[in-house]
C-alpha cells in the first residue's frame, strides 16, 4: 500500500498536535508530514516530538520553515539536525541563504519545486542549478506547484525523468493563482494522473489540500485514484473519484 | 545569438548591425523591466513583441506590448494598462501600431481556446503567433511560459483528429505547421489590404519588413514546428506513452520560443554547413537592420512613393538584398539542408 497522509499544516494551521490527531487512525493514512512552515512553530514542534503519538505512520517527513523572521539559519539547522535521521526535511529553496549550512543535512535535505510566487526552484532549469549545488539532496515534487507553472504537466514529467532517482515524496494539492493550496479537483486529478507512471508505488504522497476534517477520507481517495492510473474526463475512475 | 556570432567569426565577417541591435534591445529590455518592476502580479505578465522580442530593436523602434492575463479577472486591470502604457512610453517614446492589436489586455483563454474556427480573429491569430515567435516578458516570465505551454499543448497534444494506424506519433505537429503557414499568408495578404486602405502610406518600409523581418517569423515558425526532427532530445525517444511523447514534443517546441528567430535560423544554417548560404542570409539581414537603424535611410524608406520604387536608391538596394536573402532561404529549405527539403515537401505544401 502506498504511503499517504497529510501535512499537519494543511489540516490544522499552526496546531501540529491537532494536525496529527485528525489523521491518526484514519483508514488508508499511514504517512505524515510534520509542518513548521512558520518559524515560530519550529521550536515548539521539535520540543513536543517526544510527546506526539506517531505510531501508525510508517513514513514521517518534516517541513522546515518557509521564511525566517525570528530564527537564524544556524539555529534552524541545529534544530533540524536534531531530528531523527530517517526523516526527510522538506525545504523551500528560497530560504537557503548560506548553502554550507544546509549541506550539513546531506541527503536529508529534500528540496521542493516552487510556485509562481517564488523567485527560484520553479522550473526544470532552476531545479537543475539547485541540485548541482546540493548534489546529495533529495527531491519533493510538489505536483500542484508544477501544475501551476505548467498545466500541461510536461515540465513535471521532465522533472521526474531527470530527478526521479532523488524523488523522496510528492506534495499533492491543487494550487491557485495566488499560490493557495486547494482541494484536488477533477482538473488536478487528471493532470496528476499523467505523472502516475513516474511515481513509484512506494513513494509517499503528502496531501497539502487545505480542507475541513470531514473531507479527509474523500481527499485521500481522490489523490490515491489520481496516482494509481491514467484518468481522463470521460473515464469512470475520474467520475467515481469526483463523486466520492 | 551565440550561433550567429560563431558563424560570423568563422566567416571573418562583421555583422555590426545584428550585434548592435542585440545590444540596443537588451538595454531597452533592461530599462523597460526596471520601469514596470513594481507592477508585477501573479495573474499576468507584461509582454513585448516585435523588434524587442526578436533582439532587433533600435532607437526608432516602438514597443508593442500586452498585458497577458492568465488568472483572476479584475476591473483594475484596465487602469493598470494605462499605467503600463505611461511607463513604457517613458522608455520607448514611439507608440505601438494603430491597429489596436497591442497596447492593452490580452486574455490567455482566447489564445488557448480560439485557435482556428470562427472565433479566431485576425487579431487573435497575430497575438498568438507573435507570442510564440517574438515575445519577451517584462514581468513574470512564468506566466508567459505557462500560456505558451498551453497554446502549444493545443497544437501538439490535443491535435488528434486522425487516430494513428501504427501507434507511432508524428514528430511534426500538423496543426501548428498549418497555423504558421496561415499566419505568414495572412500578413502577406494584409500587406495588400493595408496598401489599399491607406492609399499606400508607408508602403516602402512595410514592403521591406515583409521581405525580411516578417519572413523571418515564418522561418522561425517552420523551424520551431519541425524542431522534434531538427533538435530531437533523448527524452523524446524514451517517452513512456504517446501522450507523454506529445507533451515532451510540445516542450521541445516551447524551448524555441526563448530563441530569437535569427538565432534559430543560424542553428539550422549551421546544420546545413554551407558557408555561402550563411553569408548570404546574415549579410543580407545585417544590411536590412543597418538601413532601419539609420535615421536618414529609415526616413527615406518610410517616405518613398510607390511610383519611385525603381528609382529610389534606398528601397531598390534593399529590394535587391531581399532577393539574395530569399534565394538563400530557398536553397537552405529546399536544397542544402539534410532534413528540411524532405520536411518541406512532406508537410510544408500538401
Amino acid at each position: 500500500m502506498r504511503p499517504i497522509g497529510f501535512s499537519t499544516g494543511a489540516l490544522a494551521k499552526g496546531d501540529f498536535a491537532c494536525g496529527v490527531q485528525l489523521q491518526r487512525g484514519v483508514d488508508g493514512i499511514n504517512a505524515i508530514e510534520l509542518s513548521a512552515l512558520r518559524d515560530h512553530e519550529l521550536v515548539p514542534l521539535v520540543e513536543a516530538l517526544s510527546t506526539l503519538d506517531l505510531s501508525g505512520f510508517h513514513y514521517i517527513s518534516f517541513h522546515a520553515p518557509s521564511r525566517l523572521t525570528s530564527l537564524s539559519e544556524e539555529k534552524v539547522i541545529g534544530l533540524l539536525l536534531s531530528l531523527p535521521r530517517s526523516w526527510p526535511i522538506i525545504v523551500h529553496p528560497e530560504i537557503i541563504k548560506t548553502p554550507s549550512l544546509w549541506l550539513k543535512l546531506e541527503s536529508r535535505l529534500c528540496l521542493e519545486n516552487m510556485d509562481n510566487r517564488k523567485s527560484g526552484g520553479r522550473t526544470l532549469t532552476e531545479l537543475r542549478e539547485l541540485f548541482a549545488s546540493f548534489p546529495d539532496a533529495t527531491f519533493c515534487l510538489d505536483a500542484g506547484h508544477a501544475k501551476q507553472i505548467d498545466p500541461t504537466m510536461a515540465m513535471a514529467i521532465l522533472m521526474l525523468r531527470e530527478f526521479g532517482s532523488r524523488l523522496r515524496q510528492v506534495h499533492v494539492s491543487d494550487v491557485g493563482a495566488a499560490g493557495e493550496h486547494l482541494s484536488v479537483g477533477i482538473m488536478a486529478r487528471v493532470a496528476f494522473s499523467r505523472l502516475a507512471q513516474h511515481v513509484p508505488s512506494s513513494c509517499p504522497l503528502i496531501i497539502e489540500s487545505i480542507i475541513g476534517s470531514e473531507l479527509i477520507r474523500a481527499e485521500v481517495r481522490s489523490v490515491t485514484a489520481a496516482f494509481e492510473r491514467w484518468l481522463s474526463f470521460d473515464a469512470p475512475e475520474a467520475s467515481d473519484a469526483a463523486a466520492n | 545569438m551565440e550561433t550567429v556570432r560563431a558563424i560570423e567569426q568563422r566567416l571573418g565577417k562583421k555583422w555590426v548591425s545584428i550585434s548592435g541591435a542585440l545590444v540596443a534591445t537588451n538595454q531597452l529590455l533592461d530599462a523597460l523591466r526596471a520601469s514596470v518592476a513594481d507592477l508585477d502580479d501573479p495573474n499576468y505578465s507584461i509582454i513585448v513583441t516585435g523588434s524587442l522580442g526578436r533582439g532587433e530593436a533600435g532607437s526608432d523602434s516602438d514597443a508593442d506590448w500586452m498585458l497577458l492575463l492568465d488568472g483572476l479577472s479584475n476591473p483594475d486591470h484596465a487602469a493598470m494598462t494605462r499605467t503600463i502604457e505611461a511607463r513604457i512610453r517613458q522608455v520607448v517614446p514611439n507608440p505601438p501600431g494603430s491597429t489596436g492589436t497591442f497596447g492593452g489586455i490580452v486574455v490567455s483563454h482566447d489564445l488557448v481556446h480560439y485557435i482556428a474556427g470562427t472565433r479566431d480573429t485576425n487579431e487573435n491569430l497575430t497575438r498568438r503567433i507573435l507570442l510564440l515567435s517574438e515575445s519577451r516578458a517584462l514581468t513574470n516570465e512564468i506566466v508567459r511560459g505557462r500560456v505558451i505551454g498551453n497554446v502549444l499543448a493545443r497544437y501538439v497534444v490535443h491535435d488528434r483528429s486522425v487516430p494513428s494506424k501504427t501507434g507511432k506519433q508524428p514528430a511534426i505537429p500538423h496543426f501548428l505547421v498549418n497555423d504558421v503557414v496561415r499566419y505568414w499568408r495572412t500578413i502577406a495578404s494584409d500587406y495588400a489590404s493595408k496598401m489599399w486602405e491607406r492609399d499606400r502610406k508607408e508602403w516602402g518600409i512595410r514592403n521591406i519588413k515583409l521581405r525580411f523581418s516578417r519572413k523571418l517569423l515564418f522561418v522561425w515558425g517552420l523551424i520551431a514546428s519541425f524542431s522534434g526532427e531538427l533538435f530531437p532530445t533523448p527524452e523524446l525517444t524514451t517517452a513512456k506513452s504517446d501522450d507523454e511523447y506529445l507533451r515532451i514534443l510540445s516542450d521541445v517546441i516551447r524551448q524555441q520560443t526563448n530563441v530569437t528567430p535569427l538565432e534559430l535560423l543560424a542553428r539550422v544554417v549551421e546544420q546545413a554547413g554551407d558557408d555561402q548560404i550563411a553569408d548570404e542570409i546574415f549579410t543580407s539581414y545585417d544590411h536590412f537592420l543597418e538601413v532601419l537603424a539609420g535615421q536618414d535611410t529609415r526616413a527615406a524608406l518610410q517616405s518613398v512613393r510607390f511610383e519611385d520604387a525603381t528609382s529610389d536608391q534606398t528601397y531598390d538596394d534593399l529590394r535587391e538584398t531581399s532577393r539574395k536573402f530569399r534565394e538563400a532561404l530557398v536553397k537552405l529549405f529546399f536544397d542544402k539542408h539534410q532534413q528540411l527539403p524532405r520536411l518541406m515537401r512532406d508537410f510544408g505544401v500538401f
